[in-house]
């Protein structure tokens, strides 16, 4: 088959998953008993106005309808209108999104700084004495709930030596943008630990595995053989066939960050997705309910694609086969 | 040379600790349930080992109901999530082609989602059915929901390495059929990575157990969950250290001594060189 053949298809296998999910989030949503017209205040509406309503949020249609409705909306761009605020999703995800991204962004950035290096100097020298204690380190780091940590942390720098807020995002009105920046800065140091701590050991054990895998063969020992030094070894030979499976890590991380991040803003008070998602659920918000999952199945779905598109373009067996 | 596999399950002893405790827990002396007014927030002392929490009731002895919560959630968990994962992975990695093809899309599509989220959303509004079952299993049922993936994938993977060996041809040659053929022969070589990923999913459920009952959607109270107790002690914001001591030192030991646990199985499952 040729190359471009070969990315069709896969493509299209994503293709297929995308629709499933899609699929999913629908029947889920669809599932979700009650609608938003359900609510005490709602009943004590006249009749003829809550019918109006009823017919204008689309409540009564056929599964199948507001199936089709859903997905033409969708590939028109348009998520819905939110039940709770009666705004479209879409503003309300322009205005949460941002926090989310500062949160999360800087927080898989510093995974990626520190669990690299810890992977692979775990790799280095499997069983080493540095090798155990980073494994222990990491082992015990995943054992932590993230809101024992965000518990800890508010407990030690925010109450008792008052260094770092302890929630929110701003602290003054009224200050210029620079100074603005800084305080959001100041206020998203604990969550960002929090988020990163969390997502250090699962990385960084990954790393070392992957790492271990790939350089653990017979091929691994024919070039320690040959005479590379250990450094070398890892980062020469090692990473390139680790590359494969952590990228597709690196794709589905994404949904463990969502639902992390969840907690994390819950207990810091962040007004981003994961307490938009929280509210949203609490209100039984179903269209952003479904945005937001939908959302975050297509990012995931779409940097898993590209890991695996990476993958087959590195990949010398599939190169070789244009 | 390879140490026997005791040695491997003794990371393992804080979990066979907590659920000894969670075993005897209604045996013993203390009342999770008991409100006194008098003795609130009262430090670690003689009467009460663990303190006292903001309604005078003894940590130590809701940190043994915990247990029971916990554990109970992680068990079930497992077991549901073998129970689905199972059939899902032996159906695409002995049949191939077709059901392989769409087994592995819904299991790629399943983990595009967040799964506490999804847990959430459905203990939110329970269906009728899951309703009627006690708490602790509605929760193992939503975590199930999404986290029956590492079981079908490691078994398809087994499948598919394994149907090709030479032990099942000989069976097939001998006029085995199909349900005998994977109930005698690949299942019982199969079960290891099945039972490795039953570990680390019951670990992840208590952990996810924990978080549920912390944002307020788990177990519904006044079951004394660790949860719920770490809920309580940031609403205290840091006044009772005890409060958020125990029930995390407890969390930790459970999810430690379950991945320890797994590890354990795997490495002593795996014939290649230690110290991965």
């Amino acid at each position: 088959m040729s190359r471009v053949g070969r990315i069709a298809r896969r493509l299209g296998t994503y293709g297929i998953t995308l629709a499933i999910v899609t699929l999913i989030v629908f029947l889920l949503t669809a599932a979700f008993p009650g609608d938003p017209l359900e609510d005490e205040a709602d009943h004590r509406l006249p009749p003829e106005y809550r019918h109006a309503l009823r017919a204008q949020l689309h409540l009564d249609d056929p599964v199948g309808v507001r199936f089709a409705r859903w997905v033409t909306d969708l590939a028109h761009g348009d998520l819905g209108v939110s039940s709770r605020e009666r705004r479209p999703v879409a503003t309300i995800l322009r205005e949460r999104l941002p926090v989310s991204i500062a949160l999360n962004g800087t927080a898989v950035a510093l995974i990626i700084l520190l669990a690299a290096p810890l992977g692979i100097a775990g790799a280095w020298k499997p069983g080493s004495r540095w090798d155990r204690i980073a494994r222990f380190g990491t082992t015990a780091l995943y054992a932590v709930p993230v809101f024992w940590t965000a518990l800890l942390l508010q407990g030690l720098f925010a109450v008792r030596l008052a260094w770092l807020p302890l929630f929110g995002t701003s602290s003054a009105v009224g200050i210029s943008a620079w100074s603005r920046a800084a305080d959001l800065a100041r206020h998203l140091v604990l969550p960002v630990t929090c988020v990163a701590l969390g997502g250090l050991a699962y990385v960084s054990r990954f790393v070392r595995t992957a790492l271990l895998d790939a350089t653990g063969g017979d091929g691994g020992r024919a070039i320690r053989a040959r005479g590379a030094t250990a450094l070398r070894y890892v980062t020469h030979h090692g990473l390139g066939q680790a590359a494969v499976p952590l990228l597709t890590l690196a794709g589905f991380l994404i949904p463990r960050v969502v639902s992390g991040s969840l907690l994390v803003e819950e207990i810091f008070n962040l007004p981003g997705i994961g307490t938009l998602m929280f509210d949203s659920v609490m209100a039984r918000d179903v269209p952003v309910i479904a945005a937001l999952t939908l959302v975050t199945g297509i990012v995931t779905l779409g940097a898993v694609a590209a890991a695996d598109l990476l993958a087959a373009w590195a990949d010398p067996r599939v190169r070789r086969a244009a | 040379m390879r140490p026997e596999l005791w040695r491997r399950l003794l990371p393992a002893w804080p979990v066979a600790l907590l659920a000894a405790a969670a075993a005897v827990a209604p045996w013993l002396p203390g009342n999770p349930y008991r409100t006194d007014l008098g003795a609130v927030f009262t430090a670690p002392s003689a009467a009460h080992w663990m303190g006292t929490d903001g309604l005078g009731r003894d940590v130590a002895s809701r940190l043994a109901h915990g247990a029971r919560v916990s554990l109970t959630v992680g068990f079930a968990t497992a077991a549901g999530a073998i129970l689905v994962g199972l059939p899902l992975g032996a159906v695409a990695g002995y049949r191939g082609g077709f059901w392989d093809a769409a087994v592995s899309r819904v299991i790629e599509a399943a983990l595009c989602f967040p799964a506490l989220l999804v847990a959430v959303a459905i203990l939110i509004d329970p269906p009728a059915w899951l309703r009627a079952l006690p708490d602790p299993l509605r929760v193992a049922a939503a975590l199930a929901a999404l986290g029956w993936t590492p079981a079908a994938r490691y078994l398809r993977a087994e499948f598919l390495r394994l149907r090709g060996s030479e032990a099942v041809l000989s069976a097939r040659a001998a006029g085995a059929g199909t349900l005998r053929i994977v109930a005698l022969h690949l299942l019982p070589r199969s079960l290891g990575p099945v039972l490795v990923s039953a570990a680390f999913g019951a670990s992840a459920a208590a952990l996810a157990e924990a978080a549920l009952s912390f944002v307020g959607v788990g177990v519904s109270p006044p079951t004394p969950t660790w949860g719920a107790m770490l809920l309580e002690a940031m609403r205290q914001s840091g006044r009772a250290w005890w409060l958020a001591l125990f029930p995390g030192l407890a969390l930790f030991a459970t999810v430690y001594g379950l991945n320890g646990l797994a590890e354990g199985i795997r490495d002593w499952l795996d014939p290649r060189p230690q110290h991965r």
